[in-house]
């Protein structure tokens, strides 16, 4: 039964994350499955690949996946296309970190066009790549907002908070049991 | 529960600066801004919620509109009007200018627009599209009189806000270009103003959002809250 209050809580601590992220740009919410071992109730962590809904913001350098894939600033991937440029005119997030292409960080000027393919153009001519999967699509002037359902979270929270309650009253009722068995059992003989 | 909390202070911000855009929505010359929000990750499973990933002014063109001011001017395009005070350099949407005893354009504030004097017997005067001010004056008409030198930047999103329609430049939006404006870039609207970019239907909805994602994160607290104290409720006498 601790397992089972352990399983609840791990099911709020996904919902509660998701839904600190339901204003993430990019964020994909992620799903606890839980299963049943030897050992007790195990959950693992899973994340959505639903598409979040597109959102029209009309600034050239905010661009939206649609489709598989993501971007890769500095070290790491995200989703989120917020960009902006930095004082050498290199493309960055919004927290300064330089958006890589295939031939490196992205110069952005005035003339400066991203394809819906991931192109990056300049003067007409092709000076670097967005890498996307075959198929993805990318779309500026328009973020992908985070996918999480405000809703189906806030409903999460509950089942989790009773699902733990329930568990806390059967471990009781079984600490009771016990009691008995000890105290009373013992007592007869 | 701090994955909750953590929501509820990201809601917070995105209030306060939409707050902010709304206040400012009948400025002209005002930018809105807007702050984007990425997850916290603990070692790749653990979830810590969310934290503000940084913000932005945004820099979109405002609707030019016809002003009754005699020095109001305009941007339609990039770039800056750089204003002086007390020596301090700061830029600028808003051209919203009054003449002043010394023959500069200041705004309501006090802010000098940079490199403009009008001489002292001016009687009006006229700004072209490519920023050249023309005065008449008792003795001569459509005399030349200096030009509007718009200032641009590398990185006009790392701008600092001081408040108001101002910014400051900084280190990561890189020191400022001469920008003259001319046919093509950036063109001087004189008579006008440009509005603020802050859509005030957009901004309520907004609004709406963001207070519903708090009290759902608020929610998110409370059950967290619960859970602890029926956790304490295990050990009993």
């Amino acid at each position: 039964m601790a397992s089972a209050m352990r399983a609840a809580r791990a099911q709020l601590e996904t919902a509660t994350h998701n839904l600190a992220n339901v204003s993430s740009d990019g964020f994909r919410r992620a799903t606890s499955q839980v299963r049943l071992t030897a050992g007790g109730l195990v959950t693992s962590r899973t994340q959505s690949f639903e598409q979040g809904a597109i959102r029209h913001t009309g600034r050239a350098l905010d661009f939206a996946i649609l489709g598989p894939g993501s971007f890769q600033v500095g070290a790491g991937r995200t989703r989120n296309g917020t960009f902006v440029t930095d004082r050498d005119g290199w493309l960055t997030d919004d927290r300064g970190r330089r958006v890589i292409g295939t031939r490196g960080p992205i110069a952005i000027d005035a003339q400066t066009t991203v394809r819906s393919d991931g192109e990056v153009r300049s003067g007409g001519r092709s000076i670097n790549w967005l890498p996307l999967p075959a198929g993805t699509r990318l779309q500026s002037g328009a973020l992908e907002t985070s996918n999480v359902n405000a809703i189906g979270e806030t409903l999460g929270i509950l089942t989790a908070q009773r699902a733990f309650e329930t568990a806390q009253k059967v471990l009781v009722a079984i600490d009771d049991t016990r009691q008995k068995a000890v105290n009373d059992v013992v007592r007869l003989k | 529960m701090y994955a909750a909390a953590s929501g509820m202070a990201a809601q917070q911000t995105n209030l306060e600066i939409i707050a902010d855009n709304l206040a400012n929505a009948d400025v002209a010359g005002f930018k809105g801004a807007a702050a984007s929000f990425t997850d916290v990750n603990a070692g790749g499973t653990l979830g810590l919620g969310t934290a503000v990933l940084g913000r932005h002014p945004v820099l979109d063109q405002g609707k030019l509109m016809k002003s009754g001011g005699p020095f109001d001017v305009a941007i339609d395009g990039t770039g800056f009007f750089r204003v002086d005070k007390h020596g301090a350099a700061a830029y600028t949407r808003a051209g919203e200018f009054t003449r002043s005893a010394d023959g500069r354009l200041r705004n309501a504030d006090g802010w000098a627009l940079h490199g403009v004097r009008l001489p002292a017997d001016a009687l009006s005067a006229t700004v072209g599209r490519d920023g050249r001010i023309f005065v008449d004056t008792t003795s001569a008409k459509h005399r030349a009189a200096g030009r509007i030198v718009l200032a641009a930047f590398p990185a006009p999103e790392r701008l600092r806000p001081l408040g108001g329609t101002l910014f400051a430049q900084t280190f990561e939006s890189g020191n400022p270009q001469r920008l003259e404006p001319s046919e093509g870039t950036s063109t001087i609207a004189f008579g006008m103003l440009e509005k603020s970019n802050v859509s005030i239907v957009e901004s309520m909805m907004q609004i709406l959002t963001a207070q519903r994602a708090y009290e759902a994160n608020a929610k998110g607290v409370q059950a967290a809250d619960e859970m602890l104290r029926i956790a304490n409720n295990l050990h009993r006498s």
